[in-house]
């Protein structure tokens, strides 16, 4: 009996006194949707500026505040995140969470800088901020990419970012770089990582290369909102060591399993008039990476490629259609294009990075027992850099499109 | 009762004055008594004349004993169905109570009742509460005479048995208990025999009321027995080795043993074939699932795990949220007791009014209160699905379960978001499982599973129907 009692006072006293532990009201929370990280001049104390959505401006049509933005940019200075965000309720209002931020964007000076690695080391134990955010590094100062970053068609900062990245990452100019993909690699310490590389202070000279060949700010665009997104940051340990292009990039995507790729329209040489080129869509498969793993000799990886071509222009007008033989010659060509431009990408890797984007150090656990064997070994600087690499590239398909047959220019212009 | 033993005298007029005294005659203006001269003898009528078909008493009762020369006993000179002989005061009165003429002869010890009754009712009508768009379309009516004629035109057999238990005493009413003698399990309808007999009450006038008095957890939030107005309803379950108990008085039965499955299903999944009414069950298992959560995830969500709602989303509950000036608990209590008293009203309202009630709520409850900033748009649209849910119930008593589950669940869900609703969820389960109607798990047959019709969350082809539920422990198990 008075066990009983007790339990009918203590129940009702757990729950009461410990209920609502936690509990957060949506509308008393600003919600952070890009965090931008500088440099400062003090060793491990950084800029953050959090640039917060107006939940009240484009969200909901019953209560519109036609005179307020629809973001908020707030800059402090602080030697983690969390730490920041109290710093910001100094002059925001509400509560700063960093739950629902969409990409941590560092500056390249930051990023190449040896404290880059132990701010982000405070992050997982933020519970916070979601590890899926994506990691973007801007050419120049984070707080002036969120500042000038003014999309024209998207008010709302999250949906700028969102369709942004998920368009660019789907044609495989800029890579898919969760923070947790970061600590996957960095942790791993057998890779390189890249991230999306971004910039809003094109630089002057600006000439035409093919499609993908740029790097952030080098592309020749005019328009109102100067932000461009292209190729990425290599990092290597934690720390930025070089960019990529967009072509660079695109071959990292495409070698990398763990990335998917979506299609992209790129040109090609025409092998029967090399003036001319060839616009197609491109689509690989899933790569496929076996290693032939030798402790003592020279180990070998083998990454079969099997692609699909949809041909959309041929200039040239030179009868690839319905000319088996040219045809032929067109498949082969552009297997060897593929073949000879990703095989100079990695040569590059080997000898310059000493290492590689791709994740492949994954296809050489399988031939270690224990941890240590696999670290002992060294994937990242004994066994990449020395190895053979055998690309395979295999065009499964190759389309014409909607015409049968190119239209003859020469009697055109006749 | 004193008069228990009270016998009947050979003298008429003493007959007479003892039923004319405990009848009241005089004051009760619709009891008659009788007085009838024929070439035979003196005879005695008492009856109610409310209660008993006057036309088959002038021309089948009257005038026979008017016309009879010769002195032949009463039972073979009347031209009515059923005739009883009484020994004593106490059958003449439950005679004349359920509504028989009592012919008391000058001379003898025995009276007549003439069963002959008119007790009014409700002509059958269409199913209310359990409508179906294809299948049957009568309803039980508040005779039972009536109602056990239609479940016989459907069970035309010699198994099928309706069985008859007295209860109360003031007056004592019977209980019909309807079962296929070769089928219902005799553990069961002993269980049901013993309970109705142990009722103590003086009076139990109908159904609804039995319902309280034989179920095993009075208190419970759970209905342990199904309540039907559907004669397809009843006699499918009767077939099935279900015990069905009937009342006059009441236009719906009970149903027994129950399990949670036949509370969620409709009598037309199984007149549908069988992917149509699967996909009815489905639009309805997901309704049960939304007006039990959609409100308590939506308090969970908004207050402890906002990282889980698309950005999208959260701002614009955000934004719809920042005039409104209580919490998300609060504002999803006062939409969901709003809610619950336009049902409450939209019940008890008469007729010509009705309209009102859709005016106010849609009007007034879901627009002004939005545009007053008292509540959100999103509350709105999330109470009245839940609420909409809860009328996809195919059973009104789970609705009342459900209406209140819902709230115990928001009130988890507001102390410590998901782990507290699950808690509170499983508490619920547990209970659920624990319960037992008339000896049968009410999981079953999912849990402790057993052979079965298989037509829990969905059924199977009908020719595919091999077992009937090995639940109730049915005589024959072997449906084909």
């Amino acid at each position: 009996m008075r066990k009983l009692l007790v339990m009918i006072v203590c129940i009702p006293m757990i729950i009461l006194l410990s209920g609502c532990t936690d509990r957060k009201e949506i509308e008393e929370q600003a919600f952070v949707v890009a965090v931008g990280v500088d440099k400062t001049d003090k060793p491990n104390i950084f800029r953050f500026t959090f640039q917060i959505a107006n939940p009240e401006v484009g969200s909901s049509t019953i209560s519109p505040s036609p005179n307020e933005s629809p973001q908020e940019l707030v800059s402090v200075l602080g030697a983690d995140f969390l730490s920041a965000t109290n710093a910001a309720n100094s002059s925001v209002a509400k509560e700063i969470t960093l739950e629902q931020v969409r990409v941590v964007i560092i500056s390249s000076k930051l990023a190449k800088s040896n404290e880059f690695i132990h701010l982000m080391q405070t992050v997982p134990s933020t519970v916070e901020l979601r590890l899926n955010a994506q990691l973007v590094v801007s050419k120049e100062k984070a707080a002036d990419f969120l500042q000038q970053n003014k999309p024209k068609m998207e008010t709302r900062p999250h949906k700028y970012y969102q369709y942004m990245l998920d368009r660019a990452k789907e044609t495989g100019i800029i890579p898919d770089a969760p923070l947790s993909r970061f600590y996957y690699i960095t942790e791993g310490d057998a890779d390189l990582f890249i991230a999306p590389l971004a910039t809003v202070k094109p630089e002057d000279k600006q000439e035409y290369k093919s499609e993908d060949k740029y790097t952030a700010g080098d592309i020749p665009l005019k328009g109102e909102n100067k932000t461009q997104f292209m190729g990425s940051a290599l990092f290597k340990e934690g720390k930025m060591i070089d960019e990529l292009t967009g072509e660079e990039t695109r071959i990292s995507v495409m070698l990398d399993p763990t990335l998917s790729q979506q299609d992209f329209i790129a040109n090609y040489k025409d092998p029967l008039k090399p003036d001319y080129k060839i616009a197609a869509r491109f689509k690989a498969e899933e790569p496929k990476i076996t290693v032939d793993y030798r402790p003592n000799g020279k180990t070998t990886i083998y990454a079969d490629i099997n692609f699909r071509l949809d041909v959309y222009s041929i200039p040239s007008t030179v009868n690839y259609i319905s000319d088996d033989k040219k045809r032929e010659l067109l498949r082969n060509n552009l297997e060897r294009q593929l073949k000879q431009m990703t095989e100079k990408f990695i040569e590059v890797t080997q000898k310059k990075y000493k290492g590689e984007p791709f994740y492949w150090s994954l296809h050489i656990r399988r031939h270690f027992l224990t941890i240590q064997d696999y670290e002992k070994a060294d994937w990242s600087k004994k066994i990449y850099p020395n190895a053979e690499i055998k690309m395979n590239f295999r065009l499964t398909s190759l389309e014409f499109g909607k015409v049968l047959r190119q239209s003859d220019l020469g009697r055109v212009k006749d | 009762m004193k008069n228990k033993e009270t016998l009947i005298s050979r003298d008429l007029s003493k007959n007479q004055e003892y039923i004319e005294t405990q009848y009241s005659h005089g004051v009760n203006m619709d009891f008659v008594s009788r007085p009838l001269t024929a070439a035979t003898g003196r005879y005695h009528l008492f009856f109610y004349s409310t209660t008993v078909d006057t036309k088959q008493l002038s021309n089948h009762v009257i005038s026979p004993i008017l016309s009879s020369k010769k002195d032949v006993p009463l039972p073979a000179l009347l031209a009515v169905p059923g005739i009883e002989s009484l020994k004593d005061m106490k059958k003449v009165e439950d005679a004349l109570s359920s509504g028989y003429v009592v012919i008391f002869q000058e001379g003898c010890r025995e009276a007549y009742a003439a069963k002959i009754p008119d007790l009014k009712h409700r002509a059958i009508e269409k199913a209310e509460n359990e409508k179906t768009v294809k299948g049957p379309k009568e309803a039980f009516t508040e005779s039972l005479d009536t109602n056990i004629s239609i479940i016989r035109k459907r069970l035309p057999s010699k198994d099928t048995i309706v069985e008859n238990v007295e209860i109360g005493a003031r007056p004592a009413m019977s209980v019909s208990l309807v079962y296929i003698r070769d089928l219902a399990n005799p553990e069961v309808l002993d269980n049901i025999r013993k309970r109705l007999k142990s009722i103590s009450v003086d009076t139990v006038c109908n159904i609804e009321i039995l319902e309280q008095f034989i179920e095993e957890r009075p208190l419970s939030l759970f209905p342990t027995m199904l309540y039907s107005e559907r004669p397809d309803n009843a006699s499918n379950y009767i077939a099935e080795g279900f015990i069905v108990l009937m009342m006059d008085n009441s236009s719906s039965c009970l149903i027994a043993p129950a399990t949670i499955w036949s509370f969620f299903h409709s009598p037309e999944d199984r007149y549908l074939r069988v992917i149509f009414g699967n996909f009815s069950r489905f639009i309805r298992a997901s309704a049960y699932l939304i007006t039990l959560f959609v409100s308590a995830v939506y308090i969970a969500i908004t207050n402890f795990h906002s990282q889980l709602i698309p950005i999208d989303l959260l701002l614009a509950i955000a934004a719809s949220r920042e005039r409104v000036p209580v919490p998300v608990f609060i504002e999803v209590l006062i939409m969901e007791f709003a809610f619950e008293l336009i049902r409450e009203a939209g019940i008890r309202i008469p007729s010509p009014l009705g309209p009102t009630i859709g005016i106010v709520g849609a009007l007034i409850l879901g627009q002004a209160a939005v545009q007053a900033n008292i509540v959100s748009p999103i509350v709105v649209i999330l109470v009245a699905l839940s609420g909409l849910s809860s009328f996809t119930a195919a059973n009104y008593s789970i609705n009342h379960t459900l209406r209140i589950s819902r709230f115990i669940f928001i009130c988890a869900s507001s102390l410590f978001g998901f782990m507290s609703l699950l808690g509170a969820i499983m508490i619920w389960t547990v209970y659920l499982v624990s319960i037992k109607s008339f000896g049968v798990s009410y999981m079953s047959p999912a849990t402790p599973s057993t052979k079965s019709t298989h037509d829990t969350f969905f059924r199977i082809l009908l020719k595919k129907e091999r077992w009937r539920p090995v639940f109730l422990k049915p005589q024959d198990k072997d449906k084909q």
